[in-house]
């Protein structure tokens, strides 16, 4: 700490020459002795050094390497890897379509799985491109409207571009056709060699979402162009302003609150009475992978892991620790990941299907739903406020 | 005795000459239509006073609410062609008083929107009323619609000095806290973020900067106004002021605040170089070769009223900024007696709040999403204000009084005349970590506004 009457002299004289270049060199020159550096972490680290003098160098932010990463490791992989799931899925029913039998269902349905974990990774993602076509309403809103879905099939009349189709496409509408609660294999395979319209349906299914994804990822070559190149300011609309936004609605209104909130009924007026049928994927009765899936993949873009390799590259925690942003006396990012492992333990401790596990062993859902909400501000107001995304709006003058 | 007489005549009613007021007058004119423009420009008219549902009044002003969306614009324009009468000084003191009256009638509709530069517009606009700005080189002295002078008393012009003057030292007093001063917050946290900036971009992410900054800006707020009221550094220390402003204003988005202050400070500037710019300004605009110097009789306004009113309005503007002194607690945190203080740019703070309505029977509540009744600017400001806080949670008992529901298990509860609100509030100041801001147990319904200590703000843990 550099003593006050030392620096305020020192202000004082160079004040006099009106010109703070000057100020500036000469306060460099003049360092008060037997201090330095005590950070380990910084450039100037001085191991001789007895008290902090506040002046430790860092390296500089690396804001357009962070963007660069996060496109380039994470966002086009996984997008791609996403478009391939889906390519797979769309052969699939192809296959089923063609051909309903027990095997080829089960071997779609495996495929779904996978489309649908695959899909948690890039459901965050919900800015620019994705935004502009609401993917994630277009691919997975749950519930669905089973009623539409029937009707539309027996009149074989829909129309998945309105947006009161949102409801009765995508993964869930797929969950609802694929695994009806209360048939068999054979009875479910049954009913689609029976129904022109049904195969229709699902093959306009798979070919939405493909058609979705195509889009996105085009765009997002254009797109991303502009996302690398904006790092000059956080400021509302910036890239980072944009993942910081996007990634927290996600995380609370459809993780958070989606995925586990509502069905447990923390949302459900006064009473609060479990609604067991909101969960994810109701129909197939597994529900959790997809949650823990959403939960571990937000926490891998945070710490800016490459999507195919898994290594650390730069993310959003290091900008938090390099803003030295604290929580409870640790790094806000130790914190965060701890918050992250936390949930994933919480949810990996539970049993599917997740509609059962809410009526049975609530005290659990519940402490589940707490850590997931405990999350909230750590990442809405800590990690945001941490990468200065919250300073920019409108004119301010910081109060 | 005659000491302080003679001082008194010397700031109040000696003569001095008028050219300073006049280049003030135009140039604040000139600058509220530019602002005003920019905030119809940017959309804001319709973001901050049309969309909204609910507005954070300011306590006692209840009563202001906003017109409609044709009403606030039409408001907003009649605000441009009236500071452009107060500019070219025609009907000057009703187009003073009806900017005043406007402009602060926007201010109070919501207090979500407070910056302490718009305060300064409303007190700056407050004093051109009473001020002979329109007695030369004005349209109204064109067309004689009123008499024409060249000396005003002294105090037309020391009262905007004076609130310059209080608006930089409080300013710089305000900056003398541990947090400034010693951990160099919130600069350090901001800087961070502006290591783009071409040139001196690299040099902010020292934490040295960061404290130049931090020290430099409270030596300049609380100085740099002495060494403008002094001749020999005027130029120098003007120097100073545009580079200071100009570099807040490429790192921070505080919108035209710079501009107002770097043309404010003029007014520092002698009778001969305002003198100089209105000549230049006739010989540009009324190709006139000279301007003819008439002898006009001295403007006589020192009347006891005025020296009454105006010893009110700055003993007032000395105090409110001290108020904060009566209330227990960190300012910083519970923010009471925090606004029209000059506290700019002095903290870093976020928020994240869930409100609860609760039935009387078996108390148990319901989760309100803030984002139903408010907009995304008024839940980040509410978020970490207890006022506003207070005033969201009364709206919010308002809205839900007497209503019914009839729950998924068919179970019908009905909320009485004052339902219960509690909330949940998380606040980081200076990123030290989000912690609880408020008892979360504390029925807010019952709670008061008004400017007594809000006891349910809990204490700030470091």
């Amino acid at each position: 700490m550099i003593s006050g009457a030392c620096l305020l002299k020192k202000m004082k004289k160079s004040y006099l020459l009106n010109t703070p270049l000057v100020l500036l060199f000469l306060l460099s020159l003049t360092a008060c002795q037997k201090r330095g550096c005590t950070d380990p972490n910084a450039l100037n680290y001085d191991a001789s050094a007895v008290k902090d003098d506040d002046n430790c160098e860092y390296e500089q932010f690396d804001k357009q390497g962070l963007l660069q990463n996060l496109n380039n490791n994470y966002i086009i992989p996984s997008y791609t890897a996403y478009k391939s799931a889906v390519l797979t899925l769309d052969s699939k029913v192809d296959d089923f379509v063609q051909n309903p039998t027990d095997s080829n269902l089960i071997s779609l349905r495996a495929q779904w799985h996978e489309a649908l974990l695959t899909w948690q990774d890039v459901a965050f993602l919900n800015f620019g491109p994705s935004d502009y076509i609401l993917m994630v309403s277009q691919t997975n809103t749950f519930p669905v409207d089973t009623m539409l879905i029937d009707s539309s099939i027996n009149d074989g009349n829909w129309n998945f571009d309105y947006t009161s189709y949102y409801d009765a496409k995508g993964f869930q509408a797929l969950d609802y056709l694929l695994n009806k609660k209360g048939k068999s294999d054979t009875e479910i395979s049954q009913d689609f060699a029976t129904s022109e319209n049904k195969k229709l349906y699902i093959k306009d299914i798979s070919s939405d979402l493909l058609n979705n994804i195509n889009y996105v990822l085009d765009e997002w070559t254009s797109y991303s162009t502009d996302f690398m190149e904006d790092y000059e300011s956080n400021a509302d609309g910036s890239a980072v302003s944009n993942v910081v936004n996007a990634l927290c609605k996600h995380y609370e209104f459809y993780v958070r609150r989606g995925k586990v909130g509502l069905p447990l009924g923390v949302f459900n007026g006064f009473s609060q009475q479990e609604m067991p049928h909101l969960v994810e994927c109701y129909h197939y009765g597994q529900s959790l992978p997809f949650a823990i899936r959403a939960v571990h993949s937000i926490q891998q873009f945070i710490n800016g892991n490459s999507y195919s390799t898994n290594e650390d590259g730069i993310g959003l925690e290091d900008y938090m620790d390099f803003v030295n942003a604290q929580y409870n006396g640790e790094n806000l990012s130790i914190a965060t990941n701890n918050q992250f492992q936390l949930i994933k333990d919480n949810l990996s401790q539970l049993n599917d299907p997740l509609s059962n596990e809410i009526l049975t062993n609530k005290v659990n859902v519940s402490n589940a739903y707490e850590n997931m909400q405990q999350l909230v501000p750590l990442i809405k107001v800590d990690m945001t406020s941490a990468l200065g995304v919250l300073i920019t709006y409108q004119d301010n003058d910081g109060d | 005795m005659t000491e302080i007489k003679k001082w008194a005549t010397h700031f109040f009613s000696n003569q001095v000459s008028i050219y300073p007021l006049v280049t003030f007058r135009i140039i604040f004119g000139l600058m509220m239509c530019y602002s005003t423009l920019r905030f119809i420009n940017k959309g804001w008219v319709t973001d901050l006073y049309v969309t909204p549902k609910f507005y954070f009044t300011y306590y006692g002003f209840d009563w202001v609410k906003p017109l409609n969306e044709e009403g606030m614009y039409f408001l907003f324009y009649l605000m441009v062609a009236l500071s452009i009468f107060i500019a070219f000084g025609l009907f000057y003191r009703f187009s003073a008083i009806s900017f005043f009256i406007i402009f602060t009638y926007v201010e109070l509709i919501d207090k979500t929107n407070y910056l302490n530069h718009y305060y300064f517009v409303s007190l700056i606009s407050f004093l051109l009323v009473f001020l002979p700005a329109n007695k030369y080189f004005s349209l109204d002295s064109y067309f004689k619609i009123c008499k024409s002078h060249l000396q005003v008393p002294a105090w037309s012009i020391n009262s905007i000095k004076l609130q310059i003057i209080i608006v930089y030292v409080f300013a710089g007093i305000a900056k003398l806290n541990s947090h400034w001063l010693l951990d160099a917050q919130p600069l350090i946290n901001w800087l961070k973020h502006q290591s783009d900036i071409p040139i001196i971009g690299g040099l902010l992410t020292y934490d040295f900067t960061a404290y130049l900054f931090s020290w430099g800006g409270a030596l300049f707020d609380l100085f740099i106004i002495f060494f403008l009221i002094h001749k020999k550094t005027r130029i120098a220390a003007y120097g100073l002021i545009i580079l200071f402003h100009v570099l807040t204003a490429i790192m921070f988005p505080i919108g035209v605040f710079p501009l107002v202050m770097i043309f404010s400070t003029l007014i520092f500037f002698s009778s001969h170089f305002h003198q100089s710019i209105v000549q230049l300004i006739s010989k540009i605009t009324l190709k006139s070769r000279s301007t003819v110097i008439h002898h006009f009789p001295q403007y006589v306004n020192s009347s006891f009223l005025y020296k009454i009113l105006f010893g009110i309005y700055f003993t007032l503007q000395l105090l409110l900024p001290v108020r904060y002194l009566l209330y227990p607690g960190k300012l910083f945190w519970t923010e009471q007696g925090y606004r029209f203080s000059w506290r700019v740019m002095l903290i870093e703070k976020a928020g994240y709040s869930q409100f609860y309505v609760h039935e009387a029977k078996e108390d148990r509540k319901l989760a309100i999403d803030n984002r139903v009744y408010l907009t995304k600017q008024q839940i980040k400001m509410m978020s970490t204000q207890p006022d506003m806080i207070l005033q969201y949670a009364q709206y919010l008992s308002e809205e839900y009084k007497d209503s019914t529901f009839i729950e998924s298990n068919g179970e019908v509860i009905s909320l009485g005349k004052e339902p219960k609100i509690t909330a949940k509030v998380e606040v980081s100041l200076f990123n030290q970590g989000s912690k609880p801001f408020i008892d979360k147990n504390v029925n807010l319904t019952k709670e008061k506004r008004g400017f007594n200590h809000k006891s349910w703000i809990l204490p700030y843990e470091n």
